[in-house]
C-alpha cells in the first residue's frame, strides 16, 4: 500500500463526517475544485478506502423550438384546437403552426381534407405527443419521435459521489496526521529542533527518481586487473616496458631470423629511429649466423647489423621480457607483463593493428615444459576455466611450443594462447643457463568473450553508455 | 600458414588406414583441422614442417604417429648421368642451384594440382616469397640433356607458361601476371637467370615462370625438378622435401651431376643426443630405449647408444630440425602433450607489482572518486587530432610510423587530452554530464613514459572545475606544484594553466577554447587537464 498523500487524508477527514457525499459538495467542503477532489478519492480509492461512483444521469432537454411548443402546445396540437367544423384549407393555411403542424396531422392521420374544407378524424388526439413532450422518458416512442424532430434533446450528465469505505473509517479512527508536508529539511530545522513538528514529505520507494553514474574503472582495465593479481599471487615480477623497441630486442635476441615474414614492412610498424645494439650483440650475431656455441646450426647466411638496429613498435611484449633475463641471469626468475603490443594488421571487428598482450617468463633450475602447462593450468583455472588442454605448436623462439586450449561452455574449445620453452639459441647469447618457460595470451580475447562484444574496437573506443552499464562486478561462470 | 588440402580416398591408401583414424589424431602431431568436406580435408600446418605441405608427407607422418610404420624411411638415389652446368656470373644473380630427375610418375590432375600447391606452400614457408628459393618441375622428356643454368640477357626471348606468344624476359617482368608479382627479385641486375637444355630450349626463367615447353601435363612420365636461390640449405631442403613426397607417391629419384656433385643424396644427417638433457627438459622418465622409440614414432632413425645417448637420423626433409631440443619437442608430441604430468615449479617467489603500475591504479582509483569514467583509447592516432585540431605545435619527440595502415593511425600519441576529446564527440548524444579519464603510456621519441589526463563537459564546466580536479588528483598522488599562466592555444586565454612542479612544466589544465570545441564538434565547454606521472615522488626511471 502506497503512502497517503496530505490530500487524500483532508478528503478522509471530511468523509467520516458526510459519509457519502458528491464531488461539488466535497469540493466546497475542501476549497478544491471537484477535479481534484475526484483525483484525490480515486488515490484513495486505489488504497481501499473510498469508493468513487460515477453517476451517468440522461436528461432530456428542450431546444428553443421544443421550449416555446411545451407552453403553447405542439404545432399539430395546436392546429387540432383551430380545426373547428367547417373550418377551410385556406383559414388553417393562415395559422403560424400549419406548415409544420398539418404534415404531423396527416401523416398521424388525425385530419382529412374534403374539397376546400378541413376536419379532425374521429377521436383525434395528440395527448399522447402532448404528454411525451411534457415528461419526455427512454421508454417513450414518441419521445425519440421529439428528438428527431429536433425538439428534444438528449444529454448526458456524469456526477461523482464519493463515499469512505469501513477500511477508510477504520483508518481515520485511527488518527490521521494532518499537519503541512515539507520538502526539504533545514539546518534551521534541525538546530532548532522544528523538526520534531515536520511532515516530511515521502517518497514512492519503488520510484528511483534520477540515475547516479558513478566514476569508475574501465571494464576491460578490470579483467587486466585480475590477471595481474593472479599472476602477483602465483609468485610473479611484474614488468613494464617501451613501446618503442629496437629490431634486436623484438627480434633477433629471439633468433627471428633477419628475413622471417613477421619482420616484414607488412606486418610490424618499422620506425626511422635507429638505436645503438648493446654490448655483447656478437653472440646474438654468432647464434644466428652459426648457431654459436650450442648444438645449433643457426640460420646460416650473414646477419646485418644495420636490421637489428631498427626501432619498431613492439611486436610482443617478449621483447620487454628478453632483456629483463639479460639483465637478471640468476635464478629463479618468475616475471609477467601486460601491455600493449602492434601489428601493422587490416583493423576489423576481430582485429586490431594495437592490443593488450599478457607475457609471464619462468627461469629456474630443473624447470620443466611440464612445468609450464602446471603454471598455465594453474593460470587458467584461477581465470574460471576449468578445462584446459594442450596441443604441439609452433613459435619461432620456443622450442617445445605449445597452445593453450580451454573449453567454455556453449561455445567449445577455444585458442587462448601460445607458450614454449625458450630456445637454446634465445639464452645462450645473453648467459642464461637454466631453461626459460614462457607464455603469451591475448588479453582482449577474454575481454571480449566476458563483456560480450561482437566488435574488439569498442574497447578502445567506448560507448560511455556501455561503460556506464557494465557493473564493475561481473559474475563470472566457467571463466566467462 | 599452409593450409593443406588432403584427399580421403589418396591419404587413406598412403597411410594405410581410413580417414577417421587420421583426422582424430592428426591435430596431434601439430595442425589445425580448418574444414572437413566430402571428398576431403583441409588442414593447416606450421611453417616449421613444409614436409607437411602435402597429403604424402602427411601420410608419412601420420604412418609413424599411428605406428603402421616406423622409423626412418629412406629413399634411395642413383644417379642419371645427366649433367647441370652453372654459369660463374651467376654468382652475384642468384648462385644457388639444386635439381633432381623423378621418373616413373603417374599424373591425374588432382595430383599435378597437388604438386602444384607443395610447390606454392614451399615458395612462401621455405623460399620467402620465391626469393631465397624458387622451384620449377618439367616434362623432362621435351628437351635435351645436358642442362644449363645460365645468366641471359634480358632480351632474349622464349614462351611463358600459359602463354602462345615469345616474349623477351623484360616483357615478362612487365605483362606476365607472375612477372610482375615477382620481377622486383631480379629487375635491377644486368642479366636475369635462365634454365636452357642443350639445344637451347628455354626450360625456365627463374623465379619467374617455366616456359611453356615443359609443361607437366597427365601424360608427364619424367620430370626435371629445377629449384634456384640465395641459401644453399634452403634449396637443398626444397629439393629433398619434393623428392620424397614424389618417392613416397611410388616415383623413382635420381640424381643429376652439378659442378662435380652428385645431388640430392637425399641421406639422413646426424645427431647424438642426451637422454637425461630430454628427460629434464620434458620433465618426464625417458631411457635410451623408450626414447629413441618414440623418436621412431616420428620418423627418425633412432638408436640408443649407451645409458643416456640415442643416435639420431633426421631424414633429409626434416629442415626445422636445427638443435637437439627440436627433437625433444617431437619425443614431447610422441609422448602426447595430453600425458604430460603438468605441476608448477615449487621454487618459492613472492610477487611484487612494478611502481608504474601500482601508481597508474592509484590514479584510476582518484580519477573514479571524482566521479571520472576511464576510457581506453588506442595509442596511434594522428597529427591532425593530436595537433591540429587542437591548436598546438607538432612535439618534437612525435613518432610516425613508416608504413601506416590508415591516415588515421600515422603517429603515436605524444598526448592523451585530444583523444579523449575525440571520445566526447563519440558520445554527444549521451547524457551529460560527461567526465572521463584515461591513464597510461605516451612516447617521448623512443622513450615510453605514462600521463594522466581528465575532461569534464555538461554546460557550466568551466576553469575553476578544471582547476579543482587537477588540484585534487595532483594532491592525492602527492605531486607538489605550483601553477603559472600558460600559453597553450588549445584552452581559452585567461582560463589556462600550466602545472610546473620540479622547476619544469609536467601538464596544464584549463577551459578548451571554443574553436578546439568547433574542431572535435563539441556544443558544451570541456574542463580539461593532462599531467605526467613521472612527476610523482620516487617514480621509477625507465
Amino acid at each position: 500500500m502506497a503512502e497517503l498523500t496530505q490530500n487524500e487524508k483532508r478528503l478522509l477527514a471530511i468523509l467520516e463526517k458526510e459519509n457519502k457525499a458528491d464531488a461539488p459538495h466535497l469540493a466546497g467542503l475542501l476549497e478544491a475544485t471537484p477535479e481534484a477532489v475526484v483525483q484525490w478519492a480515486h488515490l484513495a480509492q486505489d488504497n481501499g478506502f473510498a469508493l468513487v461512483e460515477r453517476v451517468v444521469a440522461k436528461e432530456f432537454v428542450y431546444t428553443d423550438e421544443g421550449k416555446a411548443y411545451a407552453q403553447d402546445g405542439l404545432p399539430e396540437t395546436q392546429l387540432l384546437r383551430f380545426i373547428l367544423p367547417g373550418t377551410t384549407l385556406a383559414d388553417l393555411q393562415k395559422h403560424e403552426a400549419f406548415k409544420i403542424g398539418f404534415g404531423q396531422l396527416r401523416k398521424k392521420g388525425l385530419v382529412k381534407v374534403e374539397g376546400t374544407s378541413v376536419a379532425k378524424t374521429a377521436g383525434a388526439t395528440t395527448d399522447a405527443d402532448e404528454s411525451a413532450l411534457k415528461n419526455p422518458s427512454d421508454a417513450d416512442p414518441k419521445t425519440k419521435e421529439l428528438i428527431k424532430r429536433g425538439i428534444l434533446q438528449e444529454s448526458e450528465t456524469v456526477r461523482y459521489t464519493i463515499a469512505i469505505t469501513p477500511a477508510g473509517l477504520t483508518l481515520v479512527k485511527q488518527g490521521l496526521d494532518l499537519r503541512g508536508e515539507s520538502g526539504t529539511l533545514t539546518r534551521d530545522q534541525i538546530i532548532s529542533g522544528e523538526w520534531k513538528n515536520l511532515n516530511l514529505r515521502k517518497y514512492d520507494v519503488s520510484k528511483l527518481p534520477k540515475k547516479a553514474y558513478p566514476g569508475k574503472i574501465h571494464p576491460y582495465q578490470r579483467i587486466i586487473g585480475e590477471m595481474r593479481e593472479i599472476l602477483l599471487e602465483m609468485g610473479f615480477t611484474e614488468l613494464y616496458g617501451g613501446i618503442v623497441q629496437q629490431s634486436f630486442w623484438n627480434f633477433d635476441a629471439l633468433f627471428q631470423p633477419q628475413d622471417h615474414p613477421a619482420r616484414e614492412m607488412q606486418d610490424t610498424f618499422y620506425l626511422r629511429e635507429t638505436l645503438p645494439l648493446p654490448p655483447g650483440y656478437e653472440k646474438v650475431k654468432a647464434m644466428h649466423e652459426s648457431g654459436g656455441e650450442t648444438s645449433s646450426t643457426g640460420w646460416g647466411g650473414i646477419w646485418k647489423e644495420e636490421k637489428a638496429e631498427q626501432c619498431v613498435l613492439r611486436t610482443h611484449t617478449t621483447s620487454v621480457s628478453i632483456q629483463y633475463l639479460a639483465n637478471n641471469p640468476n635464478p629463479p626468475v618468475k616475471a609477467f607483463c601486460v601491455g600493449r603490443v602492434y601489428r601493422r594488421e587490416t583493423i576489423d571487428t576481430t582485429h586490431l593493428a594495437e592490443f593488450e598482450q599478457l607475457e609471464g617468463i619462468v627461469m629456474d633450475e630443473n624447470v620443466s615444459f611440464g612445468n609450464l602447462l602446471g603454471i598455465l593450468r594453474e593460470f587458467y583455472n584461477r581465470m574460471g576455466f576449468e578445462s584446459v588442454r594442450f596441443k604441439p605448436s609452433f613459435y619461432p623462439y620456443t622450442e617445445p611450443s605449445l597452445d593453450a586450449e580451454v573449453y567454455v561452455d556453449g561455445i567449445g574449445w577455444i585458442e587462448m594462447g601460445g607458450a614454449g620453452v625458450f630456445r637454446e639459441e634465445v639464452t645462450a647469447p645473453i648467459g642464461i643457463n637454466y631453461p626459460v618457460l614462457a607464455w603469451g595470451l591475448g588479453v582482449s580475447r577474454i575481454a571480449m568473450l566476458r563483456l560480450g562484444l561482437k566488435d574488439l574496437r569498442l574497447l578502445h573506443k567506448s560507448d560511455v553508455a556501455f561503460l556506464r552499464e557494465t557493473p564493475s562486478l561481473r559474475h563470472t561462470k566457467g571463466g566467462i | 600458414m599452409a593450409v593443406i588440402t588432403l584427399p580421403y580416398k589418396y591419404l587413406e591408401r598412403l597411410t594405410r588406414t581410413d580417414r577417421k583414424t587420421i583426422l582424430d589424431k592428426v591435430a596431434l602431431i601439430g595442425s589445425d583441422l580448418e574444414r572437413i568436406e566430402e571428398d576431403h580435408a583441409d588442414v593447416e600446418f606450421f611453417p616449421d614442417r613444409p614436409d607437411l605441405f602435402s597429403p604424402e608427407g602427411v601420410a608419412r607422418a601420420m604412418r609413424g604417429y599411428l605406428g603402421i610404420e616406423t622409423g626412418l624411411s629412406s629413399y634411395p638415389v642413383k644417379p642419371s648421368g645427366i649433367k647441370f652446368t652453372v654459369d660463374p656470373a651467376l654468382a652475384t644473380i642468384r648462385p644457388v642451384l639444386g635439381a633432381a630427375v623423378i621418373r616413373g610418375v603417374s599424373f591425374d590432375d588432382e595430383s599435378i594440382q597437388s604438386i602444384m600447391s607443395l610447390q606454392e606452400s614451399l615458395h612462401w614457408a621455405v623460399g620467402r616469397g620465391r626469393s631465397k628459393v624458387a622451384i620449377g618441375i618439367h616434362d623432362m622428356d621435351t628437351v635435351r640433356p645436358p642442362f644449363h643454368y645460365i645468366a641471359s640477357r634480358p632480351s632474349r626471348g622464349f614462351i611463358p607458361l600459359d602463354f602462345t606468344e615469345k616474349m623477351t624476359m623484360t616483357e615478362i617482368l612487365e605483362k606476365h601476371p607472375k612477372g610482375r608479382d615477382y620481377a622486383k627479385i631480379v629487375k635491377d641486375f644486368p642479366l636475369y637467370p635462365l634454365i636452357v637444355d642443350d639445344d637451347d630450349h628455354v626450360l625456365s626463367f627463374p623465379p619467374i615462370i617455366n616456359g611453356e615447353r615443359t609443361r607437366v601435363t597427365i601424360d608427364t612420365k619424367n620430370i626435371l625438378l629445377d629449384t634456384t636461390g640465395t641459401d644453399k640449405r634452403a634449396v637443398s631442403v626444397a629439393v629433398n622435401i619434393i623428392c620424397t613426397a614424389m618417392a613416397e607417391a611410388g616415383a623413382k629419384i635420381e640424381s643429376v651431376e652439378i659442378g662435380g656433385v652428385q645431388t640430392p643424396t637425399l641421406a639422413p644427417a646426424e645427431r647424438t643426443v642426451s637422454v637425461q638433457e630430454c628427460s629434464r627438459l620434458l620433465g618426464i622418465e625417458l631411457t635410451a630405449a623408450s626414447m629413441a622409440e618414440l623418436l621412431r614414432k616420428m620418423r627418425f632413425g633412432a638408436e640408443p647408444a649407451g645409458a643416456d645417448t640415442v643416435k639420431v637420423q633426421v631424414p633429409c626433409y626434416r629442415a626445422d630440425i636445427m638443435h637437439d631440443w627440436d627433437l625433444f619437442e617431437d619425443v614431447a608430441i610422441a609422448y602426447g602433450y595430453d600425458r604430460l604430468e603438468s605441476q608448477p615449479p615449487t621454487t618459492f617467489t613472492v610477487g611484487k607489482p612494478h611502481p608504474v603500475q601500482v601508481n597508474a591504479a592509484l590514479a584510476r582509483e582518484a580519477f573514479s572518486g571524482l566521479g571520472y569514467l576511464e576510457v581506453m583509447p588506442f595509442t596511434l592516432t594522428n597529427e591532425d587530432v593530436l595537433y591540429k585540431k587542437m591548436q598546438r605545435d607538432e612535439k618534437k619527440g612525435v613518432l610516425r610510423v613508416m608504413h601506416p595502415i590508415s591516415i588515421e593511425n600515422t603517429v603515436v600519441r605524444t598526448e592523451l587530452l585530444p583523444l579523449l576529446l575525440e571520445f566526447l564527440t563519440l558520445n554527444r548524444h549521451r547524457e551529460l554530464p560527461q567526465r572521463l579519464f584515461t591513464v597510461g603510456d605516451v612516447v617521448d621519441s623512443c622513450l615510453t613514459y605514462q600521463q594522466a589526463a581528465g575532461v569534464s563537459t555538461h554546460p557550466d564546466a568551466d576553469f575553476s572545475e578544471a582547476y579543482a580536479s587537477a588540484d585534487a588528483m595532483l594532491h592525492e598522488l602527492s605531486i607538489e606544484y605550483t601553477v603559472k599562466e600558460s600559453a597553450d592555444a588549445a584552452f581559452i586565454e585567461g582560463r589556462r594553466g600550466d602545472i610546473i612542479s620540479g622547476g619544469k612544466k609536467i601538464g596544464v589544465f584549463g577551459e578548451i577554447h571554443p574553436a578546439v570545441l568547433n574542431a572535435f564538434e563539441l556544443e558544451h565547454s570541456v574542463a580539461a587537464f593532462e599531467f605526467d606521472l613521472r612527476a610523482v615522488p620516487g617514480y621509477p626511471v625507465l
